[in-house]
């Protein structure tokens, strides 16, 4: 398991929330947001989108898929000590730079001597560079977005079934919370037509086209006898490849 | 938790000359351009903002019909109002409105990692992302909200939106007494990012 699949309902984090309400504390934290935001906008993947974009026409040498999911798989990746380590975008920026080593962007060599150069004088002008449909097509992505609703759907379960959460082994990338894996909820809602996912999860069930479900669960079927006194349900939107029928895998 | 974990002593430093040094790369090698990444945060500064979010709580506050197909149609009934072009557009493709009404009380967090609604309420707060809160927010969000300073009844039931797949919740938090007559501006006025999250309640009226 992973301690980062696990992280809703982790026990002994008992120190008071920070409630910090800035969406950034650095500055650089800006633009590794908006580096990520920008390699989004110009993944291959959405050769593959819902609104037609035209990848062809945007002349970036970005070639290969960044998405959610890339990002995720990144933080999920992590030694679960360095998880709690570092700061919300600080694993942002570990990611995204190992990714684009990764995928020979550029090398180690030309990352550690521009960040020397910047380090040393922090004020140095970026490289000026128009190329205004590259832009362009940055500020379409945001508005159209990228859904992955496809098709029909030929959902499994309706309003008010009774499902049991699968238990399927910890992968690379999932979109389960670990809190739920082997417990009973009721559908309440089915959401219309079918959805794909990113990427592959591989055996944890994401990918192909499949029904998407919010699932109410009471907390005391999630947490027994630790459960908080009066708390009410618990919302999910769980894929249909992590529901069973109630009594298929059993009720832990 | 910082105790037992050790920084470089240039900790922000470092990361700003590696963040600078990969935005300056990506440039030289034609990824992106000069203006990208600031035509991205400009997007965030200028139009995808909470004051969409704010504009919709409103409505919703004035107009009851507004607010029954805000629950039953989210996308649908936001595209009903004067916003920015883009409200569908990146984690806008699936919003989805969840309504405190008297006895319930929304809550939406996101355990995994830190899915948000951004057309209606632009980037989310630091903690929002916090590990701390999704791991305790899931488990016991009575506590964590009367600890944030929220006033629950023993009786108000608490319900918890895990952010797990496609949609993007947000809340329409309870109009707050004493506030007929007042305008949609000074109602907007009342309407916080943690109001619409669910760990606070909109603002009283001054003077209340």
């Amino acid at each position: 398991m992973k301690l980062q699949h696990h992280l809703g309902g982790l026990e002994g984090l008992d120190s008071p929330i920070q409630f910090e309400k800035r969406v950034f504390v650095q500055e650089w934290e800006t633009r590794i947001f908006g580096l990520h935001t920008a390699m989004m906008a110009l993944s291959d993947s959405l050769r593959d989108a819902v609104p037609d974009y035209d990848m062809d026409a945007v002349p970036s040498t970005f070639s290969t898929t960044w998405t959610w999911a890339d990002l995720r798989k990144g933080a999920e990746a992590m030694n679960p000590f360095a998880y709690f380590q570092y700061r919300y975008y600080e694993k942002w920026l570990g990611g995204i730079t190992a990714y684009l080593l990764e995928h020979g962007y550029l090398t180690q060599e030309e990352l550690d001597a521009a960040a020397r150069r910047f380090h040393e004088d922090p004020a140095a002008p970026l490289p000026p560079a128009e190329n205004p449909p590259v832009d362009d097509q940055v500020v379409r992505y945001l508005r159209e977005g990228d859904s992955p609703r496809r098709g029909p759907a030929d959902p499994a379960f309706a309003v008010g079934d009774g499902v049991t959460v699968r238990n399927p082994p910890a992968a690379a990338h999932t979109r389960l919370p670990g809190y739920l894996r082997g417990r009973t909820g009721a559908v309440e809602r089915v959401l219309e037509g079918s959805y794909t996912y990113f990427c592959s999860t591989g055996a944890d069930g994401l990918g192909e086209p499949m029904g998407v479900y919010v699932v109410r669960f009471e907390p005391v079927e999630i947490w027994g006898a630790t459960a908080e006194p009066g708390a009410g349900a618990l919302y999910a939107e769980l894929y249909e490849a992590y529901l069973a029928p109630i009594d298929q895998e059993g009720h832990q | 938790m910082t105790a037992q974990f050790g920084y470089p002593s240039d900790r922000e430093e470092a990361s700003a000359a590696q963040v600078r040094a990969l935005e300056a790369l990506l440039i030289e090698k034609g990824v992106i351009t000069s203006g990208t990444v600031d035509k991205v945060l400009g997007y965030f500064e200028s139009e995808m903002t909470p004051l969409n979010g704010r504009k919709i709580v409103v409505r919703a506050w004035t107009d009851p019909e507004f607010a029954a197909r805000l629950a039953a149609d989210t996308p649908a009934a936001v595209a009903e109002l004067d916003l920015p072009d883009g409200m569908a557009g990146a984690e806008g493709e699936h919003l989805a409105a969840v309504v405190n009404e008297p006895g319930i009380h929304n809550l939406v967090i996101c355990s995994l990692c830190s899915c948000f609604p951004w057309p209606v309420l632009g980037l989310p707060p630091y903690w929002y992302k916090d590990p701390v809160f999704r791991a305790r927010a899931a488990r016991e969000p009575r506590t964590v909200l009367m600890e944030l300073g929220v006033p629950l009844d023993d009786d108000t039931e608490v319900r918890v939106w895990d952010s797990s797949g496609h949609s993007r919740w947000f809340v329409v938090p309870q109009r707050p007494a004493g506030t007929e007559g007042m305008s949609e501006a000074e109602l907007a006025g009342l309407v916080t990012t943690e109001s619409m999250i669910g760990v606070a309640l909109a603002d009283s009226p001054p003077g209340r």
